[in-house]
């Protein structure tokens, strides 16, 4: 009688500890972006480029502040990581990974480039009332000459959007309205970058100086 | 198995068969050029995802690009994504060219060029379109008891598909013609303690439509 008493205070301590495990997961949504990216077609321009990426961009983490949202914790730093590191050695001849931005370069760097995010959106079909996932990224992008004086400062919003499909999980969807998030921040800097006035600027005038150089 | 119950299972058998047909698919298309699709040539299907409030489905391109690429008669189909993959960033919701001068333009650009030319790209189908459910109706309720499981109810909803193909030939920069696929269906979901859904392929029977109609297109062209 004693065995099977304790055996019912077992089983119900089971179920307890069962059951509040299953509301903390059910409430809460861990997502590490992954995938790949392919290198850009684009023609590449003749420099050497010392790319900044901080702490905070290496491990970028979006964890929902909002209390009537659901606990979405969303790791991007690695993904965005892959994304550039496709991407800029596709745009420059050389690319060096840097410390920081620094007017006394041993690398004999032309130009520094530092990407930031500035902010985070998403929204998931039960928010809105299109049946899509859609995600926003702003990116803040910096380039400095070689001396570490700012040349251009300039924003790419990146947007992705995936639409629900049945017995598709809301982590699957979203990790690929984030992938063609990405993929569009990939394809507005290779494409822009030398069409911002500034650096076109300073391309201009540093193929001028170049040519002068020349006999 | 008596009469009573051997009638019961032909009223079901044909409930469901009645029930899971209610899909109306129509297709048209216009043809401005003739094809010209030679031995080695290859097609590829792309969905447009420049639509903000939708986006053309990438598995029904992959259905078309399938069914086209099946049968004797079956096209070279290169598959979307390794293509857009390969000619990124030219080919993304935001970059693609959606008009033929862009796509003139494009090719201006020698890398771009060469890879189509590796793919041996004749023919470039662009879809545009989505599913969607246009109205749903009914109630179900489900309770857990300690025998387990039931529910109770019934549910219908409709979707209707709505897209269009359209054919650039890459060699000669011009639009050959369009291929449009409307389909309609309702699903229905009865439950006396299991539902049971019995879903109308709206999407697949608009794929099925478009590709046949696009394999038409190019029936008469390979050679």
């Amino acid at each position: 009688m004693v065995q099977l008493k304790n055996d019912v205070i077992g089983m119900t301590k089971y179920a307890v500890f069962l059951i509040f495990f299953i509301t903390l997961v059910g409430c809460s949504n861990t997502l590490e972006v992954t995938g790949d990216f392919p290198r850009p077609v684009i023609t590449t321009l003749p420099l050497t480029v010392g790319v900044v990426y901080d702490q905070q961009f290496q491990t970028y983490r979006y964890v929902e502040q909002e209390e009537e949202r659901s606990d979405w914790n969303i790791g991007i730093g690695k993904a965005q990581m892959q994304l550039f590191n496709a991407v800029l050695p596709a745009m420059f001849d050389q690319v060096i990974g840097v410390e920081q931005v620094s007017g006394a370069n041993e690398n004999s760097v032309d130009l520094f480039f530092a990407p930031s995010i500035e902010e985070f959106q998403f929204n998931v079909p039960t928010e809105t009332k299109i049946k899509m996932y859609e995600v926003w990224i702003k990116y803040n992008m910096k380039v400095h000459d070689a001396q570490g004086s700012l040349i251009a400062d300039w924003i790419i919003t990146a947007y992705g959007k995936t639409p629900s499909a049945f017995m598709k999980s809301d982590n699957d969807a979203l990790n690929e309205a984030m992938l063609i998030a990405l993929r569009d921040v990939g394809a507005g800097l290779s494409l822009r970058f030398r069409h911002v006035p500034e650096i076109n600027a300073w391309l201009g005038q540093r193929s001028r100086s170049q040519q002068a150089v020349q006999p | 198995m008596n009469n009573q119950q051997l009638c019961i299972r032909v009223i079901i058998g044909c409930s469901v068969l009645l029930l899971t047909s209610c899909t109306t698919v129509s297709v048209d298309q216009v043809k401005h050029l003739a094809t010209n699709l030679t031995s080695g040539e290859s097609v590829v299907v792309i969905g447009r995802r420049s639509g903000r409030n939708y986006e053309t489905e990438p598995e029904l391109i992959s259905c078309i690009g399938n069914s086209l690429s099946k049968g004797e008669a079956g096209l070279n189909v290169i598959p979307e994504q390794q293509f857009v993959d390969s000619l990124y960033p030219w080919f993304e919701p935001r970059t693609a060219p959606t008009q033929l001068r862009q796509l003139q333009h494009l090719l201006d650009f020698k890398q771009v060029a060469q890879i189509f030319d590796d793919y041996n790209v004749h023919y470039i189908i662009w879809v545009d379109g989505n599913t969607e459910k246009t109205r749903s109706s009914g109630s179900m309720s489900c309770g857990i008891s300690a025998t387990g499981v039931a529910c109770f109810g019934f549910g219908s909803w409709d979707h209707s598909s709505e897209y269009e193909a359209s054919v650039w030939d890459y060699r000669s920069h011009k639009l050959i013609g369009k291929v449009s696929s409307v389909a309609d269906g309702t699903s229905y979901m009865p439950a006396v303690v299991i539902p049971i859904p019995l879903i109308a392929p709206v999407q697949a029977e608009a794929c099925k439509g478009m590709a046949s109609q696009l394999k038409q297109f190019f029936s008469t062209s390979v050679k």
